[in-house]
């Protein structure tokens, strides 16, 4: 056993903003005592856009498209907040099918963004080839986001009151065969990874994080919830009709990465059955065409571009893959908003980073970066 | 009692506020008291209202995974007044009042590591007050004939 020779001769190293892998901008400080670390330092702002100075100035509609810029891997999340603030400071309801194309959409993106944590985590730790994997099916998730929304990424779909079109005729029974293949999909990958020797080696007992610190640290989402906190904004909040279908919330016990990794699968796999369920009970009304009807009458009655907001406060969230997001929103009597507080989940969830990585490897701080999912858009705003 | 100056209930979420001094009290009552029991510091941020005399005031978002609650808290501050720090009963709350610091210019006493956080690293001012306008005072390029960048207004 041979003893720390360079206890005195502390090497510091800089991760620079700029990183072969993707997690976006982020500056690491790491002090090293050989290869174990001692302390770590993330340094943010790099891509700090002035998000919330700029929704100072904007009405909804035209910040809408700021939004998806936050979190750009998850996009309907960010959009789904940013008009539910207004939604529910002005108490407008919103018609069920709306209600219902929003969910789909959520989930969609809930599942494009655990694919894309995957990928990258995974070519942190040194296995390229879901990567690949990764990306087919992602493709295939853009080209129905493509076709109901008109953009791939950045769309700009959620309105106040609802969606912005309708979804187009026979979108749901191609989400329909993407639900089939992906559950193959997901099959698969677990095949590939999770009894992995290599991946459990490198995964199993790294950052690990106990409840009460959890719940301390202020975190939230998946870490949350692979800690032993059964704690689901979608069950607890009971928010966009997402009573009616009936899921469970997935969650593990220890806190090590292993078990954010086998959160962020499964909610994969949880994501497809309210999916399902959904669809089939959209279909069904599909074929009413005075329902129909009344639906389009009511979404193209969209709210002129200056949607008055009250004077009130309110702090709207919503279950973003990566953890709790929220807007809290101060409204005046006019068009703009007077403070928009984006609450990034991906801010909070990198506050533990420093604690995780003391005695760590130094090959271990790209296994828990990569498993706290960070997205430097929404970090900085 | 005398922590609370001012309790509001409405319909989007409870609010209370409280002076100064006091927040730190505040929050740790509300933390380890059992029938509140807020465990978890969601959300600090500042807000500008340049037409009170206390110009700033300091929104500390709370919830209880226990009790399902979320409360909310308010002080207001001025633009040399010093918020005592909450981080001991929130750790999270390190990075907030950071920002809040950035953003504002509401300094916290005691502070472990108040530094500026999203901002450029030689960035004049407070982004975020009402008085600074929404394209700064500065524009930063890349100069050539001196091969660096330059902030220049």
């Amino acid at each position: 056993m041979i003893a720390p020779t360079t206890r005195k001769d502390l090497m510091i190293v800089n991760m620079g903003p700029h990183h072969p892998s993707m997690h976006g901008v982020l500056r690491l400080i790491v002090t090293l005592d050989g290869e174990d670390v001692i302390d770590c330092e993330p340094i943010l702002g790099y891509l700090h856009r002035g998000m919330e100075k700029i929704a100072e100035n904007r009405t909804i509609i035209q910040y809408l498209p700021y939004v998806t810029r936050w979190d750009y891997l998850a996009t309907m999340f960010t959009e789904a907040i940013t008009v539910n603030g207004p939604e529910r400071l002005g108490n407008i309801q919103v018609p069920k099918r709306a209600s219902y194309i929003r969910v789909i959409m959520l989930e969609l993106s809930r599942i494009a963004s655990h694919l894309l944590w995957l990928g990258p985590f995974m070519a942190d730790i040194g296995a390229q080839t879901p990567f690949f994997y990764i990306l087919r099916e992602r493709e295939l998730i853009y080209d129905l986001f493509e076709a109901a929304t008109g953009m791939r990424m950045m769309h700009n779909y959620f309105r106040i009151g609802g969606v912005a079109a309708d979804l187009p005729h026979g979108w749901i029974d191609k989400c329909l065969d993407f639900c089939d293949y992906f559950l193959t999909g997901v099959d698969e990958y677990q095949k590939l990874i999770t009894r992995n020797p290599i991946f459990l080696e490198r995964v199993e007992g790294v950052g690990i994080i106990g409840s009460e610190e959890a719940l301390n640290w202020g975190l939230s989402g998946p870490m949350l919830r692979a800690s032993g906190i059964k704690w689901d904004l979608r069950k607890v909040d009971r928010y966009e009709c997402y009573d009616e279908l009936d899921w469970e919330i997935q969650w593990q016990k220890e806190g090590d990465s292993l078990a954010r990794y086998l959160v962020r699968i499964s909610s994969r796999r949880n994501s497809r059955g309210p999916y399902e369920n959904l669809e089939i009970r959209r279909f069904n009304r599909i074929k009413d065409t005075e329902w129909n009807d009344f639906e389009y009458r009511f979404i193209s009655k969209k709210p002129s571009p200056s949607f008055e907001l009250s004077k009130q406060e309110l702090y709207v969230r919503v279950e973003a893959p990566k953890g709790e997001l929220g807007i809290f929103l101060i409204g005046d009597q006019s068009v703009f908003p007077w403070r928009w507080k984006i609450r990034p989940p991906g801010f909070i969830n990198l506050q533990i980073l420093p604690q995780l990585v003391k005695r760590m490897k130094l090959a271990d701080i790209m296994t828990i970066l990569g498993s706290i999912d960070i997205i430097m858009g929404e970090v900085d705003r | 009692k005398k922590w609370v100056k001012k309790m509001e209930r409405s319909e989007h979420g409870n609010r209370s506020d409280t002076n100064t001094d006091y927040p730190f009290q505040l929050l740790c009552f509300l933390k380890l008291h059992t029938y509140t029991r807020v465990q978890v510091s969601i959300d600090i941020c500042g807000v500008d209202y340049p037409s009170r005399k206390r110009r700033f005031e300091v929104v500390y978002n709370l919830l209880s995974t226990r009790y399902n609650s979320r409360i909310r808290v308010q002080t207001s501050a001025d633009e040399v007044t010093r918020i005592s720090p909450v981080v001991s009963p929130f750790p999270s709350a390190g990075r907030w009042e950071r920002e809040v610091w950035d953003m504002f210019g509401v300094s916290s006493i005691n502070h472990p590591d108040l530094r500026r956080i999203s901002t450029d690293y030689g960035f004049e001012g407070h982004p975020l007050r009402k008085d600074l306008p929404l394209s700064g005072y500065v524009e930063v390029r890349y100069d050539d004939p001196e091969k660096r960048v330059v902030s220049e207004p």
